[in-house]
Parts: C-alpha cells; sequence; structure tokens
C-alpha cells in the first residue's frame, strides 16, 4: 500500500493539544497543494480559466524566482565590495 | 476611495496666528451594486483549515519529530491498546452539514440498539439544527459533544479521529470531541482528492 491509512496524512496528538495537531495537519496540507486542489476540483475549471490560471501562475513563479535571487544577493555576506552601486 | 480634505484652521489667539492643519478623510462608503462584488465583500467562510497558512508553524513541524506516526506505530499501546485496534471515530464535514460515526478498528459501525438508531451516527441534521444552521461550528461542536458522551456511556473512551472534507465544522467538531472527555489519539486526514478526477460539476453562477 502507497497510502496506508492512519499513517498517511496523520499527526499525534501531543499533550491531549488537539488544536495545535489540527494546525499542523492543516498546515501541511496547504503547503503540499492537497487542500487547494480538493478546492479546485469541486467544480469544473472551464479552458479560459485553466488557461488564464497557468499562465498567472507561470508568471508569478518568475517573478518569485527573480525576487529571490535579489534577497539573496542582498543578503549576501562578506563582500569584497559591501555597497554595489554605491561607490 | 474617500476624498481627502485639508481643513485649516486659523486661531487668532493675541496677535499671534497659529495655522494648523487638519486631515479628515471621509468615511468609505461602499457602493455595492454589482453581486459579485458583494459577494466578494462577505467575510470568507470558516473551512476548518486554521493555521494553513501560517508560515510560523513550519519551524514547529521541523521541532518536533514525534507528531508523526512511524512504521512502529500501529503497535504502540495507548491506554493498553495497540493503535491499530483503536475505534474510529469518522467525520465527515461539508460546507452544510457535519456527521460523525464511531466506528471500530476495522470500519464497521459500532452497534448501539438503544433509542431506537442501529449505531452511533450522528449529524448537526439529526441534532436538532436545521437548514443553514447545520453548516456552522457551533453546531458541530454541539453534535460532537453530544455524540462524544454517547460514546463515553458506551465505554469508548480513546479513539482515532478521521476528518474528510472541509467545512466550518472540521476543526469545531474535533474539539467538540475533546470537550465530552475523549482522548484523541490521532487526527487523520482522509480527503479525497484526486489529480486526474473525472469532470466535476458545472461552477456556481454567483
Amino acid at each position: 500500500m502507497r497510502h496506508p491509512s492512519f499513517i498517511a496524512r496523520t499527526i499525534l496528538v501531543q499533550n491531549n493539544d488537539v488544536e495545535a495537531a489540527c494546525r499542523i495537519l492543516n498546515r501541511i496540507l496547504g503547503r503540499e497543494g492537497i487542500l487547494e486542489q480538493f478546492r479546485r476540483t469541486r467544480f469544473y475549471e472551464k479552458p479560459y480559466q485553466f488557461r488564464r490560471r497557468i499562465n498567472f501562475e507561470k508568471c508569478k513563479a518568475i517573478y518569485n524566482e527573480d525576487m529571490d535571487r535579489r534577497i539573496q544577493f542582498i543578503l549576501k555576506k562578506n563582500r569584497k565590495e559591501p555597497f554595489p552601486g554605491c561607490t | 476611495m474617500g476624498s481627502f480634505r485639508k481643513i485649516l484652521i486659523n486661531e487668532y489667539t493675541h496677535n499671534k496666528i497659529n495655522l494648523r492643519n487638519i486631515s479628515v478623510t471621509t468615511r468609505q462608503c461602499r457602493e455595492v451594486d454589482d453581486r459579485k462584488e458583494m459577494y466578494r465583500s462577505l467575510p470568507t467562510m470558516d473551512e476548518g483549515t486554521a493555521g494553513e497558512k501560517a508560515a510560523d508553524i513550519d519551524a514547529l513541524i521541523n521541532q518536533k519529530g514525534d507528531v508523526f506516526p512511524d512504521a512502529d506505530t500501529p503497535n504502540r499501546l495507548f491506554k493498553g491498546v495497540a493503535f491499530k485496534e483503536l475505534p474510529v471515530f469518522n467525520i465527515r464535514v461539508t460546507p452544510n452539514n457535519t456527521i460523525l460515526c464511531l466506528t471500530d478498528a476495522k470500519g464497521s459501525p459500532q452497534l448501539i440498539r438503544s433509542c431506537g438508531s442501529p449505531q452511533l451516527i450522528r449529524s448537526c441534521g439529526i441534532e436538532g439544527f436545521k437548514n443553514t444552521k447545520k453548516g456552522t461550528n457551533i453546531a458541530a461542536q454541539a453534535t460532537a459533544i453530544s455524540v462524544g458522551i454517547r460514546a463515553l456511556e458506551k465505554g469508548v473512551k480513546t479513539v482515532r479521529v478521521r476528518v474528510r472534507g472541509l467545512g466550518p465544522g472540521r476543526m469545531s467538531a474535533i474539539k467538540g470531541l475533546q470537550m465530552s472527555g475523549l482522548d484523541i489519539v490521532s487526527i487523520t486526514d482522509s480527503t479525497r482528492v484526486s489529480w486526474n478526477p473525472p469532470r466535476p460539476r458545472k461552477a456556481r453562477k454567483l
């Protein structure tokens, strides 16, 4: 079995703290995109909606990648030139 | 958008002129002329997915690895019963209702021959909540408390919880079970999600 029940998507409750366990479970489901897929497949997505969504996601991924690179550049330590562009 | 005005107030006090700037923003009177706009302005429905986008939980998850089950978990003892032998509380959550059903470890409903009901299965509708009131977190919690007390009367103290679906009752039903005095060992999500589903029904027109 690939996803045995009560092993997959399961959180053990610690110290009777149910809410924390729920939050962890929800966070993991949200991070893995399971909730997103569930919400999206409740109703049929028309082809134009699909196209628009895919295009938007592509643009967003490109933007995020570039922004991450910029942030990493700014956060970089031990640069030879500490303030690039400010000479 | 509120208009932005500046009022200048002149104060004459003993040949001195004090100028004060007071900025006044008009109240944002939103004119809802479109139905879509109206739906957008409504508060989003609680789906019981608190913490879905909370990034601060990530560190917490990495910290404690013991919240996740492993290969030995099915045989681990909880109050003298193996994890795999524990009875299961199945909670079916929809936007309009919450149904709770107690089953044994194999999945067959535990038989209760009292009150004329064949098994321990209760929904918010059975519990006395009607129409839109069924799909609220309060209804889910009340139902969970009453069903939990019935389970305790039957002698079930330690349970696993399996939740399916999203809705307002998702978290509050689990909370209600805990409030009724049941000892919840684990929470499992079994929402049916497919990445190549059959064609779903057409989208709602709002």
